[in-house]
């Protein structure tokens, strides 16, 4: 045995400590806390893993619907600018329009071109105006035949009224129209479907049961809108549509308004619409100009809605997991009462023990977290993949769901932390 | 200046409106490199004692001075700061973690005191050295024997080298063989220049030690010579059982003969 068995003379013994010291002393502590939180855990493996996939699912769910909303919200935006924010649409039917209203719309007179003819003459401001009916038909090449392609009949407004552009070619004139020549414009779908590799330019197609029609142009490929394949399309000229398909499918009027005119675009139009269809002023107008802004609207409640459940789901969830973080916890502090008695004994503050709870409620949380965000991405990315949803994974939404399942073991594990800390050392050492 | 100045300590429990009496008043002075046991029954008041003598509570009234300094109302982190610095428990059932190896349990106290982790390593080393134990430093509390475990456990205590060693009932959870070793132990370190405060029931352990003090309900009725306090305490145990043995017989007697 030697010398340092004896106790240090008063005067060399530390009794302030210095910052040295206490930095060593809360890094040391701090050290110790987690080893014995992972201790802990692994020592009850399965309540561990219970009470982390429960927090796990909570933020899975959370970040899932998040994730499936904004990648939904992104694809409607997109596809809403494939609208064009100045272009107005007249048309029978109103946009988003609810089941009880279906008979009134239903019963409208459909858009025609009497009223196209009457905006063309009537109408200043529109910049453009371009009629569109659309008919699903077949069409053949060659002995192949596609079902299901978009069968359009416009004029050479069409371009100017949608935004879409030629990539080859040439794309349908007015005098097509006035003569209702057999010439047509194909998306990318039909030309990769019909023309691997070869010159589409000049060939003939067969467009539903009968009519038949020479490309002259192609489309620069469009991407899906809404859901919907929007590259399986032919365009040819209204006069050619309704020859072919008849003149009872009603018009969609895509009216182009100069920028920053909208408004009184939609009025200009709306009047001259009234007075051509001679409605008195005590009758409803018999059809609408739609918006896409008005869409954006609509959707935008919607998608809101549908936010605010999303959150609340997962806010629930979240609280449903701390309290398995706050019953493991409570159940940890009882099983280790005479542990917390006897470091209190060698020294240890009411804080240090505090910290140690903490530890271990953090510990679990985070990894239910991580968890969580990792199930969560992943449940977004398989939207993304088997669904035609964009669903995409914001990295805010993994920050948050991460920091958040900290707090949330900060939050719910400070009670029995704090009732572990306040428990008094003699109580602790003398419980069974 | 004495290590130990207990001034007419008072310590009453409150139970629902009853008060308890624990301690009535104790004046008691332990100096340095003393060796004192406690004796007395159970309720006797001397775990009360140890209690606050260890820093572990804080008396209804009177003045506790350890080293000089007043402790008698200190607030509980400057307690627990107290029981660090100047104070190496041991206890009866030994209370080492389960989950840490001897190394790990007796460089516990030094993390409290914010000693690195390579002068703790030292310290926890040399420490379970002095009790003998060098061989066994990464075994875990259930890989050792009683003895072992209460080894371990003094290291623990001596690894702050505390002003004042504190064993409650030390030798109580462990056969006379190993807890004589125990004894020998203690009575090696109090030659070392260690204060020793032994807290037993058992009036063979106290006189062997060079001094103790008999507290019955509260109040310190003896303060000597070790073997005489234990002899007194023997002969008023044995009053007290032959007493209580006589009652028995009489009820007994008195019910088989009416």
């Amino acid at each position: 045995m030697s010398e340092s068995a004896l106790p240090l003379p008063l005067a060399t013994r530390p009794r302030q400590m210095g910052f040295r010291r206490k930095a060593a002393r809360v890094f040391g502590e701090l050290r110790e806390a987690v080893a014995q939180a992972a201790y802990a855990l692994r020592a009850h493996r399965l309540r561990a893993t219970l009470t982390i996939s429960g927090i796990g699912l909570g933020i899975a769910m959370l970040i899932g619907i998040l994730t499936v909303l904004s990648g939904f919200q992104v694809s409607f935006l997109r596809q809403l600018n494939t609208l064009g924010p100045n272009t107005l649409f007249v048309h029978k039917w109103k946009w988003g329009v609810n089941g009880n209203d279906w008979w009134k719309y239903k019963n409208r007179p459909h858009v025609t071109q009497l009223d196209w003819r009457a905006l063309e003459a009537n109408a200043n401001l529109p910049e453009a105006i371009a009629p569109i009916v659309s008919n699903d038909a077949s069409v053949t090449y060659g002995g192949k035949e596609l079902k299901h392609v978009d069968v359009r009949g416009s004029t050479s407004k069409y371009l100017e009224a949608t935004g879409w552009q030629i990539r080859r070619g040439r794309f349908l004139t007015d005098l097509d129209h006035e003569l209702g020549t057999d010439a047509c414009v194909i998306g990318a779908d039909l030309e990769e479907a019909f023309f691997k590799g070869q010159e589409p330019l000049g060939q003939r197609l067969k467009v539903g049961p009968s009519t038949r029609c020479t490309i002259v142009g192609t489309f620069v490929r469009k991407g899906n809108a809404f859901g919907q394949p929007q590259d399986l399309r032919v365009l040819i000229p209204l006069s050619a549509f309704t020859r072919s398909f008849g003149l009872k499918r009603g018009l969609v009027l895509s009216v182009v308004a100069p920028a920053g005119k909208v408004t009184q675009t939609e009025d200009e139009v709306i009047s001259v619409m009234r007075n051509a269809r001679r409605l008195r002023p005590d009758q409803e107008d018999n059809f609408s100009v739609n918006r896409q802004d008005k869409l954006l609207q609509g959707f935008n409640q919607m998608t809101l809605a549908l936010n605010v459940v999303g959150v609340l789901i997962g806010i629930i969830t979240a609280i449903v997991g701390g309290i398995g973080i706050m019953n493991i916890l409570l159940v940890s502090v009882k099983e280790r009462t005479r542990e917390i008695g006897v470091r209190r004994a060698l020294g240890a503050r009411r804080t240090t023990i505090l910290l140690q709870f903490l530890c271990e409620a953090v510990m679990v949380s985070a990894m239910g977290g991580f968890v969580g965000v990792a199930l969560g991405a992943g449940a977004g990315k398989l939207v993304d993949v088997l669904t035609p949803f964009p669903a995409s994974v914001d990295p805010k939404v993994v920050i948050g769901g991460c920091l958040g399942s900290i707090l949330l073991g900060a939050i719910f594990g400070i009670w029995p932390a704090l009732s572990a800390a306040f428990l008094h050392p003699i109580e602790a050492l003398r419980y069974e | 200046m004495a290590l130990i100045e207990l001034e007419k300590i008072v310590k009453t429990y409150e139970l629902g409106h009853q008060k308890v009496p624990a301690l009535r008043s104790i004046d008691v002075r332990i100096e340095r490199n003393e060796f004192v046991a406690i004796v007395g029954q159970s309720g006797s008041g001397k775990s009360t004692l140890m209690n606050i003598v260890g820093c572990l509570d804080v008396p209804t009234s009177g003045r506790y001075r350890l080293s000089g300094r007043d402790v008698s109302d200190l607030s509980d982190d400057e307690l627990a700061d107290v029981r660090n610095l100047e104070i190496g428990f041991v206890f009866q059932s030994f209370q080492l973690l389960p989950r840490a190896t001897a190394l790990e349990n007796v460089e516990l106290p030094l993390i409290y005191r914010g000693v690195s982790r390579k002068e703790r390593r030292e310290q926890a080393e040399h420490a379970l050295d002095l009790v003998q134990l060098s061989d066994r430093m990464t075994h875990r509390p259930a890989e050792l024997s009683g003895g072992q475990r209460q080894r371990v456990a003094i290291a623990r205590a001596l690894v702050t080298q505390p002003s004042l060693l504190l064993a409650d009932e030390p030798t109580g959870n462990l056969d006379s063989k190993t807890g004589e070793e125990i004894v020998w132990l203690f009575h090696e370190l109090h030659e070392k220049g260690n204060t020793i405060l032994l807290v037993t029931h058992e009036p063979k352990l106290a006189a062997r030690c060079p001094r103790a003090v008999r507290l019955v309900d509260g109040v310190v009725v003896a303060d000597g010579k070790g073997r005489e306090v234990a002899l007194a305490n023997a002969e008023a145990l044995g009053a007290e059982t032959l007493a209580a043995f006589n009652a028995a017989q009489a009820a007994q007697t008195g019910r088989r003969v009416p």
